[in-house]
């Protein structure tokens, strides 16, 4: 039982680092720089409570509020690139804070021992989970709040006009614009927002593993951020979680008696889901499952022009 | 101890910009795929790497002359590189190009897989030439088998700039890259440009990756993601679809990383190159020389 | 979507289990990165584990507690070198019957893994898991401590640099400096060059005029090899793995530095290091906790190249801790039943953090009050394409 809560764990907190990507996908930005947002907020968190004793609901927004300050300075010079540019510099930024934790050395004495980031020896001793009566059910009850909560903000953002906002962008920003968007608090809010939920999921993931280093944090995860989205389908928040499970929970547990030839078939269901499957395993328009019941129809064709 | 600081500084620099036409292939490999496709192919790397290991397997097998295994690592990535555009370009949809990216995404971890699965993940000793040859001016040494590279990259980029510039095909990478309705106007095929070109690229990837390998002497699939990241760097500091760009930029990218060695140590060397990479992206975004056509 | 059925013909299978089987079968799982850039690790420790297992199982088995044999099963588990993963395998290992896990063989594993164990027994404030891992191969400084349910078999590198740049004081009067190498990004390879490998040679006399830094896949090393030659020392000590270390030593012979002595780090004594650079690599001293200079270890070698691993001192950990873990159970009384199993997985924890000494293969290990092993230790260096044994301490 305590294996498959883990998972779930596993789940729960991939499902962060995707929607993080998702939310700036909404608005045809390709970041690569999630990881990054990732790897701060699992900092913060984990010198929240392992170095000053916070309980983890504090540390958790505190990471995600810092990180979102982080990605809203980021998203202001991303604006001038577009594209495969953007691709570069989101790359390169998430690379930079990787070497900024690399190099990163802080540590105070609590309780007789040293405490804190130790450049790359990584960060230990991130143990608020099991130091204060935590089980394994109980924190993957907690994960899955907090993504629920995220999952709902994000749906009833996606149905509301801020998501055909969002998505508006993502498809033509010159149309988007000639019909009054402000691309740039358009693009900066979604991007400080993916921050934000990158930093909440770092945060978690930090305190689910006890134990941080800079190598965990690089091309290879920000690569997977932005799989799930891509690979779910961007039609809407169910997207990332189905890619999530699929990947976390078939992929890799699921196929685990295939041994070595598990990471070989890894790849190739990505290249083969992408070439069968291209808007991805929900596709890009909301499932018509989940779309919500209209209350009157926004677009009525009025007749033929 | 100031008159050794000056001459490693020479030094640095020269090894640097020896070094640097690898990077500066890739970027061109790069270049050359966003030109035509205006798609990221982030399996390039990887196929680079693949096709060097099949001249690895050449020279472990055969123990061929260091001619042929270049050869074979250079032919072998322009067929993976087939591979990879039939796999990921091929039939993914023009205008969703998450979608490729993501396929190139999973070819790139494929081809990891299969190379480390093949090798044990060993590493293997990879021929280079001229191995000790040292031409010594003053107290600056100049290694031979970087002067091999450099001058190898030079000859491929002359072989791709006679492609481009003196051959159909050429003509028709470039119609296509500039005006892909147009040139399908013509009666250009532009799936058969799009084949070749992938192809071309592998070519110059795997001469990159052969000559990463000649110059440390040891092939490990490790090298696939630095090969990736900095030939990144350089596209974008060259300018987005700009050949002689990503060839500048290769070389500023490569002296930079060397100077940055010596100036800060390695711990920080990727934290300033990648500060020039931002420097150049808020100053200049249409890259080195400003005149990318910033069609994006 | 395959999960299900699985499940569905395990659960037929263990229902039907106590009708069927009057073997009692003792399991002991075995996890590591078997697959991926380090797979040889993993790999080369499943054929030891079950190499052991065939051995002991020919000779009858184990005891258990009312006096009945019971035959050893093993099964290895990858974990991808990827610490969420080694967390996950850790918890479906302890929710099937296995008493006791070797491993991981990455030490980036085995920090976070060790944490989410219970700090120390009996505390019941600790919700930490409690399952005894005894590690074969994950060898970075001083994790043992992390838990009270952890135990080590990794030779403790302190002991043998010491002893080791102890043994070249004697040997080479005349080398006064050292100069070393160090792969910087990696845990492992910096924690044993600052803190073990500098260490040792200061005490030993040993004057450190530089040290040259490089991260994991560096492909230049012409600025760090000109430091190098400029210092001229007489000693040159790389921490790194058999990668950056080929291709140091390339730089190195290029730019023509030749040191009266070279030496290795502990992970670097391996086969890669001679695929990849066997010439260059020429006379470089590795301390090791394994060499078959024994009977013993000869025929263990033997035994695993036949179930198609190596036996290096990574693997010959893992079979010495199968050997180490029968004793444990039969002195501990395992019962072996179902509903004995976290008294069982206890009696494991309990019996190993008893133990003072055992048998390895080369000698005998020490086991220290932290769980941690100090293991005799020979140094061998590269000769001709193989790793010879230069000197062995204990002859």
């Amino acid at each position: 039982m305590d294996f498959y809560l883990g998972l779930l764990q596993i789940i729960g907190v991939h499902t962060l680092l995707g929607l993080s990507a998702y939310v700036v996908l909404l608005t045809g930005q390709v970041s690569m720089a999630q990881a990054g947002f990732y790897a701060i907020g699992a900092y913060v968190a984990a010198m929240c409570t392992a170095m000053f004793g916070f309980h983890i609901l504090p540390a958790i927004l505190v990471a995600g509020l810092v990180t979102a300050f982080v990605a809203c300075i980021v998203g202001f010079p991303a604006l001038r690139v577009k594209g495969l540019m953007l691709v570069v510099a989101t790359l390169a930024f998430g690379e930079m804070v990787r070497m900024f934790f690399f190099n990163f050395t802080w540590r105070i004495e609590r309780g007789g021992e040293l405490v804190g980031p130790n450049g790359a020896e990584g960060f230990r001793a991130i143990r608020f989970f099991p130091e204060n009566g935590w089980e394994t059910g109980d924190v993957t009850v907690f994960i899955w709040c907090v993504v629920a909560v995220i999952m709902a903000v994000l749906w009833w953002v996606d149905n509301s006009r801020a998501g055909a906002v969002l998505r508006a962008v993502g498809h033509d920003e010159t149309a988007a614009q000639s019909i009054g968007l402000n691309l740039t608090a358009i693009k900066v809010g979604a991007m400080t927002a993916g921050g934000m939920i990158a930093g909440m999921g770092g945060g978690i993931y930090a305190h689910t593993v006890t134990h941080i280093e800079h190598l965990v944090f690089g091309v290879l995860l920000a690569t997977f951020a932005i799989a799930y989205p891509i690979l779910g389908g961007l039609g809407s928040v169910f997207g990332t979680v189905i890619a999530v499970v699929f990947i976390q929970g078939f992929l890799v547990e699921g196929l685990r008696f295939m041994g070595e030839w598990r990471s070989i078939l890894f790849g190739a269901l990505i290249v083969l889901a992408m070439n069968f499957r291209p808007t991805g395993l929900l596709g890009e328009r909301m499932p018509r499952l989940f779309k919500p019941r209209p209350s009157e129809s926004k677009l009525e064709p009025k007749g033929a022009e | 101890m100031d008159y050794f600081f000056f001459i490693d500084l020479i030094q640095s620099t020269v090894d640097g910009l020896l070094f640097g036409t690898t990077y500066a292939l890739i970027g061109i490999g790069f270049t050359l795929i966003f030109g035509v496709m205006r798609k990221l192919n982030l399996a390039y790397g990887a196929a680079a790497l693949a096709g060097t290991y099949i001249g690895l397997v050449m020279f472990l097998t055969f123990d061929a002359h260091p001619a042929i295994v270049f050869l074979a690592s250079a032919i072998g990535s322009g067929l993976i590189g087939l591979v990879v555009y039939l796999c990921c370009f091929r039939f993914t949809p023009e205008n969703y190009p998450m979608a490729s990216l993501l396929a190139s995404v999973g070819m790139l971890l494929f081809i990891d897989e299969v190379v480390i699965h093949a090798s044990h993940g060993l590493p293997y000793p990879y021929p280079s030439v001229f191995r000790d040859a040292i031409i010594e001016i003053g107290d600056v040494w100049v290694r031979g088998d970087l002067l091999f590279v450099f001058f190898m990259c030079v000859v491929a980029m002359g072989i791709l700039f006679w492609l481009l510039y003196r051959t159909p095909l050429g003509l028709a990478t470039r119609a296509v890259s500039q005006q892909p309705r147009a040139a399908q106007l013509c009666g250009i095929d532009v799936t058969r440009v799009n084949m070749m070109t992938f192809g071309i690229a592998g070519v110059l990837g795997g001469i990159a990756g052969a000559m990463t390998a000649a110059a440390v002497g040891v092939l490990s699939p490790v090298i696939a993601m630095g090969l990736t990241v900095k030939g990144l760097i350089v596209v974008v500091i060259g300018g987005l679809g700009f050949i002689p760009g990503a060839i500048i930029a290769g070389l500023l990218v490569g002296a930079a990383e060397n100077i940055f060695l010596l100036l800060r140590g390695v711990t920080e060397r990727d934290i300033y190159v990648m500060l020039l990479l931002f420097i150049f992206l808020t100053l200049r975004p249409g890259g080195l020389f400003g005149n990318a056509q910033s069609r994006d | 979507m395959r999960l299900k059925p699985l499940l569905t013909a395990l659960a037929l299978a263990l229902a039907a289990a106590p009708a069927v089987a009057q073997d009692k079968t003792i399991n002991i799982a075995g996890f590591g990165a078997s697959s991926g850039v380090v797979g040889i690790f993993g790999q080369n420790s499943g054929a030891a584990m079950a190499a052991a297992v065939e051995k002991i199982n020919a000779e009858g088995g184990v005891t258990l507690a009312d006096g009945s044999k019971a035959m050893l099963v093993t099964q290895y588990y990858d974990d991808r070198c990827n610490a969420e993963e080694g967390i996950s395998v850790l918890r479906r290992i302890a929710s099937t019957d296995a008493v006791v896990a070797v491993g991981p063989t990455c030490s980036n594993v085995a920090e976070p893994l060790f944490g989410i164990l219970q700090a120390s027994v009996d505390d019941s404030g600790d919700t930490g898991l409690q399952f005894p891992v005894f590690t074969d191969v994950a060898i970075k400084g001083g994790l043992a401590g992390i838990s009270e349910w952890v135990f080590r078999n990794t030779p403790s590198e302190a002991t043998m640099y010491d002893e080791l740049f102890a043994w070249i004081r004697e040997t080479h009067p005349d080398a006064k400096t050292i100069y070393g190498g160090v792969e910087e990004d990696f845990a492992h390879s910096r924690f044993t060059w600052y803190s073990v490998m500098k260490t040792a040679a200061e005490k030993h006399g040993f004057e450190i005029v530089g040290e040259a830094q490089w991260l994991l896949n560096d492909t230049n090393f012409s600025n760090q090899a000109r430091g190098m030659r400029r210092a001229e020392p007489d000693v040159v000590a790389i921490s790194a793995h058999p990668f950056t270390t080929c291709g140091m030593l390339r730089e190195m012979a290029r730019q023509k530095i030749e040191p009266k002595v070279l030496v290795g780090l502990t992970s670097s004594s391996s086969l890669e290091t001679l695929t990849g650079c066997a010439n260059e690599a020429e006379g470089i001293i590795i301390p090791t906790s394994f060499a078959p200079v024994n009977d013993a270890a000869k025929a263990a070698a033997e035994a695993v190249g036949a179930k198609g691993g190596a036996l290096d001192l990574h693997s010959a950990s893992a079979w010495e801790n199968i050997m180490i873990l029968r004793d444990v159970i039969e002195a501990s009384g395992i019962e072996g039943t179902p509903e004995s199993l976290e008294e069982d997985r206890r009696k494991i924890r309990d019996g190993l953090a008893a133990l003072t000494e055992v048998n390895g293969l080369l000698g005998t290990n020490k086991r220290m009050p932290d769980g941690e092993a100090v293991k005799p230790y020979v140094f061998v260096n590269a000769a001709s394409g193989n790793w010879a044994v230069l000197h062995n301490p204990g002859s």
